[in-house]
């Protein structure tokens, strides 16, 4: 079916249209104006922005501990749908159908699952296949397994080390790989309960840089195309804008990826020791070119915060809301689920308000990302009030008059007058998520990119407008009109396929029956596991 | 095609799956009761979303502790992976499933690779205080018993003593267990919702917080049910909500008490009953003048079913998705005697497709 895109104003900075246009749609994928066709199927964008469908680079929607945030919060769910959409607890879109009906009504058609642990590979990917409509995909965690930080101790060779990062990201279905407190849920285990960059595990003597700066080598020379993603140590402690500091610095000109830095974004100035850092680290951040960051931002309200750096998540436990959490020290990877209300207190409004410096001063969109870390900072149904706050310095001015003016001072917040245009927009949410996770074919709306496309009808109030899109296509189908969903299908699960030496194959089979007493068989799934038709889809790695 | 039954009469499956969606559309108060794996578990779920049902596990009580556990309190909890590799102490709380013992004997001839000291010690807190230990552990485990006291005041006094404050009744060989802790680098308490009082779970968690302050412990939940466990997984991701969920007012509620289909079919509130049982020892609940519908693996007709229809054993007749308790996740598990057998999953999609109203199959 041909279908034409009439008269919207087409944003896509991939190929540097910026103005009133038509899109042609044929078969899934955009085409180039077929000369004296007619179309099929007309839609209407006059008065519309029409921009690439947006992709999520960081978002916890599926997986081992997402459901346990299910299971020990069913009164979040249960306000979910009987009450109206402007009260507490109405947004948190719990099940997987309404994840992927919340994300593809806001425009947005692919979402990164960024933590997988590969233990629980088969959990996690049975949920992103339930999640309809959006394409997902999932980075697996290492780090902080006994394979690696053996082969880490024992000064293994870089190519072994290559073998296990390319099995484990090839048997996990995984599009790239992630590391979280480096050594910190290892070292967890055995009653350590600070972890910094130069800490070490003690059963290994291996130290969280070096496990970091391992898995990064070993990423890069894979040809992963996203780089190394890195949640830092010592996250939401004051002074750690300091920590991440020291990671950046430890990038050594190789591309790394940090993660929701607005929660590094904390120094101790003021009385109560806690201030801002985040124009430091913006500052970093624009003179250290390989470096890509994603935000998390907060916004306000209550949210679960679900993690696997579980020893921040252990001691989070005293401040939870309400009084319960679940921490689980998995094989491997560890995590923690703690309910928490982002309240316009300081601490509140400081979080806040450094991560829209973040956004704010880093000067480059291609290089910050669009996250609110869902849901550890908000839920991800924030994400049109928080276009706002970035579109309009009114909105945040307003937003403003009812926090912490102490903490407020200790942030340069009301100093910045920026607001990101359509075109910025466009690029941190399409076109730079799609380079950074080596995806060619979507992120912008020229010949040959699959047809995922978000059309909004312009409005003053830029909440409403990204809220519910007018019309959103993914591989050429309409799912979306007036915000309402119009079609269900199922999306693909975006992976990677790196080869690992078959040496390595048995290595692992080895290791596993001879250190859990089972065959690789229980680790590792086949692909009839996932009841649906081509579940996956594959991405090049980099030549 | 296989054969199925209405009534005891002999019938095509497409003819039983007919009859079937006609009383489950015609029903006022449907219920599910499920025990199977991930696709049958999804479909059955899927098929309660269109006829207004509710659903559970076919045997809830013990699943219904387990899950209160993670959703009243949650807790500090770790894999059973870990447990084998880690755990240098390991105390055995109340009974556990048979099905489990078999990883019990697993730690008893296992070294904990991961520890700094290479020896596990042994512990039971019984249901009762002349409660036998598990086979598996005979002549390695120290028990710690209360005179006349059950499973939650022994946890109690346990508890009261490891905080150090004083008790009337101390627990038997208490000493003991403080030198194991004092040695121990990681202590697992193992448990599961067989039997076992919620407030007991409970009490166990909180001696697990509290020796967490100095030291590393957590508790593994070998849950009562393997199906059981990795259903409420299932009902959590789809509908948000654990099993004992309901569709009765068209979005999905989660309410412990009400959707207990057990009581609902004991208490008459219910009129069709679809049971969906992958094990073959098992049997409905007491139907109290509900029509029974069941699909489970059987050569004739279940006694008093209005539709029987034979589905294959997950895991023996056809691949299937399962819960492991041993890897705490789910696994994929090959057909171990392939066989014609239709599938619970293939039935009950089967059944909505012939519910009289078209609409999107959510899973």
């Amino acid at each position: 079916m041909l279908i034409r895109v009439a008269g919207g104003e087409i944003i896509d900075p991939v190929n540097g249209r910026n103005g009133i246009g038509d899109l042609w749609v044929e078969d899934g994928v955009i085409v180039d104006p077929p000369p004296g066709a007619q179309p099929d199927r007309t839609v209407d964008a006059t008065g519309c922005i029409v921009m690439a469908g947006a992709i999520d680079i960081h978002s916890h929607i599926g997986g081992g501990n997402v459901n346990t945030a299910r299971l020990l919060l069913p009164e979040h769910h249960f306000a979910h749908l009987p009450r109206p959409g402007a009260t507490p607890l109405s947004n948190l879109g719990w099940s997987t159908f309404q994840t992927g009906c919340l994300y593809a009504r806001m425009g947005f058609t692919t979402v990164v699952e960024p933590a997988m642990p590969p233990g629980t590979a088969l959990h996690t990917h049975l949920e992103l296949a339930d999640i309809p409509i959006i394409d997902k995909a999932t980075l697996a965690v290492l780090g902080n397994d006994d394979f690696l930080l053996s082969l880490i101790r024992d000064r293994a060779s870089s190519e072994m080390i290559e073998d296990y990062v390319a099995w484990t990201v090839a048997s996990t279905r995984a599009l790239g790989v992630k590391t979280i407190n480096a050594g910190g849920a290892a070292a967890f285990k055995e009653n350590v309960r600070t972890f910094s960059l130069d800490d070490v595990v003690p059963s290994y003597g291996v130290s969280s840089r070096s496990i970091v700066k391992t898995l990064q080598a070993a990423v890069t020379s894979l040809g992963v195309p996203h780089p190394l993603h890195v949640h830092c140590n010592n996250l939401g402690v004051p002074g750690s804008a300091d920590t991440a500091a020291a990671t950046m610095e430890a990038a050594e000109g190789v591309p790394l990826h940090l993660a929701h830095l607005q929660f590094y974004g904390y120094g101790k100035e003021g009385k109560r020791r806690f201030s801002s850092a985040a124009s430091r680290l913006a500052e970093l951040v624009n003179s250290t070119p390989e470096i890509t960051i994603d935000v998390g931002q907060v916004m306000f309200g209550q949210t679960v915060t679900i993690s696997m750096d579980v020893l921040r998540q252990y001691p989070a436990r005293k401040n939870a809301h309400p009084k319960k959490s679940f921490i689980i020290d998995g094989d491997g990877e560890s995590a923690g689920i703690v309910p928490y209300r982002y309240r316009k207190d300081f601490y509140g409004s400081l979080q806040w308000a450094a991560g829209l410096e973040l956004f704010l001063l880093i000067d480059d969109p291609w290089r910050v990302f669009f996250t609110t870390d869902h849901p550890n900072g908000a839920p991800f149904t924030a994400y049109p009030a928080l276009f706002a706050l970035l579109m309009d310095r009114e909105a945040r001015r307003r937003t403003a008059e009812n926090l912490s003016k102490p903490a407020l001072a200790l942030t340069t917040l009301p100093t910045i007058d920026r607001e990101y245009t359509f075109e910025e927009i466009a690029i941190m949410t399409r076109a730079a998520p799609a380079r950074l996770l080596g995806l060619k074919d979507r992120g912008h709306l020229g010949q040959g990119a699959i047809a995922d496309i978000a059309v909004y009808r312009k409005d003053r109030d830029i909440e409403k407008m990204f809220a519910a899109a007018a019309y959103v296509f993914k591989d050429g189908e309409m799912v979306v009109e007036e915000g309402e969903i119009t079609a269900l299908r199922w999306g693909k699960t975006l992976r990677i396929a790196p080869e690992p030496d078959k040496a390595m194959l048995r290595r692992m089979e080895s290791y596993h029956q001879e250190r859990y007493g089972l065959s690789l068989d229980w680790f590792v799934f086949p692909d009839w596991a996932i009841d649906r038709e081509e579940p996956f889809g594959e991405v090049p790695c980099i030549a | 095609m296989t054969v199925a039954w209405i009534g005891d009469r002999d019938a095509l499956v497409q003819d039983a799956v007919g009859h079937a969606a006609r009383l489950l559309a015609e029903s006022w108060c449907p219920v599910i009761s499920i025990d199977a794996d991930v696709d049958g578990t999804r479909a059955a779920i899927a098929l309660a979303g269109r006829v207004g049902a509710a659903y559970d596990h076919f045997d809830g009580e013990s699943l219904a502790r387990e899950t209160a556990l993670v959703s009243d309190s949650g807790g500090i909890f770790v894999s059973a992976g870990e447990v084998r590799r880690r755990a240098d102490l390991v105390v055995v709380v109340g009974a556990l499933p048979e099905f489990h013992h078999d990883y019990l004997r697993t730690l008893a001839e296992t070294a904990p690779d991961l520890a700094e000291r290479r020896t596990r010690d042994f512990f039971l807190v019984p249901d009762r205080g002349n409660d036998p230990p598990p086979a598996a552990l005979d002549g390695q485990v120290t028990r710690l018993a209360c005179d006349g006291a059950d499973l939650p005041a022994t946890l109690a006094v346990v508890r009261a003593q490891v905080g150090g404050r004083p008790v009337t009744t101390p627990v038997t060989n208490f000493e003991r267990l403080c030198d194991a802790l004092a040695k121990a680098n990681y202590a697992a308490f193992l448990c599961s919702g067989h039997g076992t009082h919620h407030l007991a779970l409970e009490m166990l968690q909180g001696l697990v917080s509290d020796l967490n302050r100095k030291t590393r412990a957590a508790m593994l939940m070998l849950p009562e049910s393997e199906a059981g466990w990795g259903g409420t997984l299932v009902s959590g991701w789809t509908t948000g909500f654990p099993m004992r969920t309901g569709f009765a007012q068209g979005a999905a509620e989660h309410d412990p008490w009400r959707f207990d289909v057990r009581r609902m079919l004991g208490a008459g509130e219910a009129d069709v009953h679809l049971w969906v049982a992958a094990r073959e020892d098992s049997a409905p609940a007491h139907a109290n003048g509900s029509t029974l519908i069941a699909l489970t693996k059987t050569a004739e007709p279940v006694a008093e079913a209005a539709v029987t229809i034979p589905v294959g054993a997950p895991g023996a007749d056809h691949d299937a998705v399962l819960y492991s308790s041993s890897r705490s996740t789910f696994v994929g598990r090959t057909a171990g005697a392939p066989s014609q057998l239709p599938s619970a999953a293939s039935i009950l999609k089967a059944i909505m497709e012939e519910l009289p109203v078209k609409m999107d199959t959510r899973c």
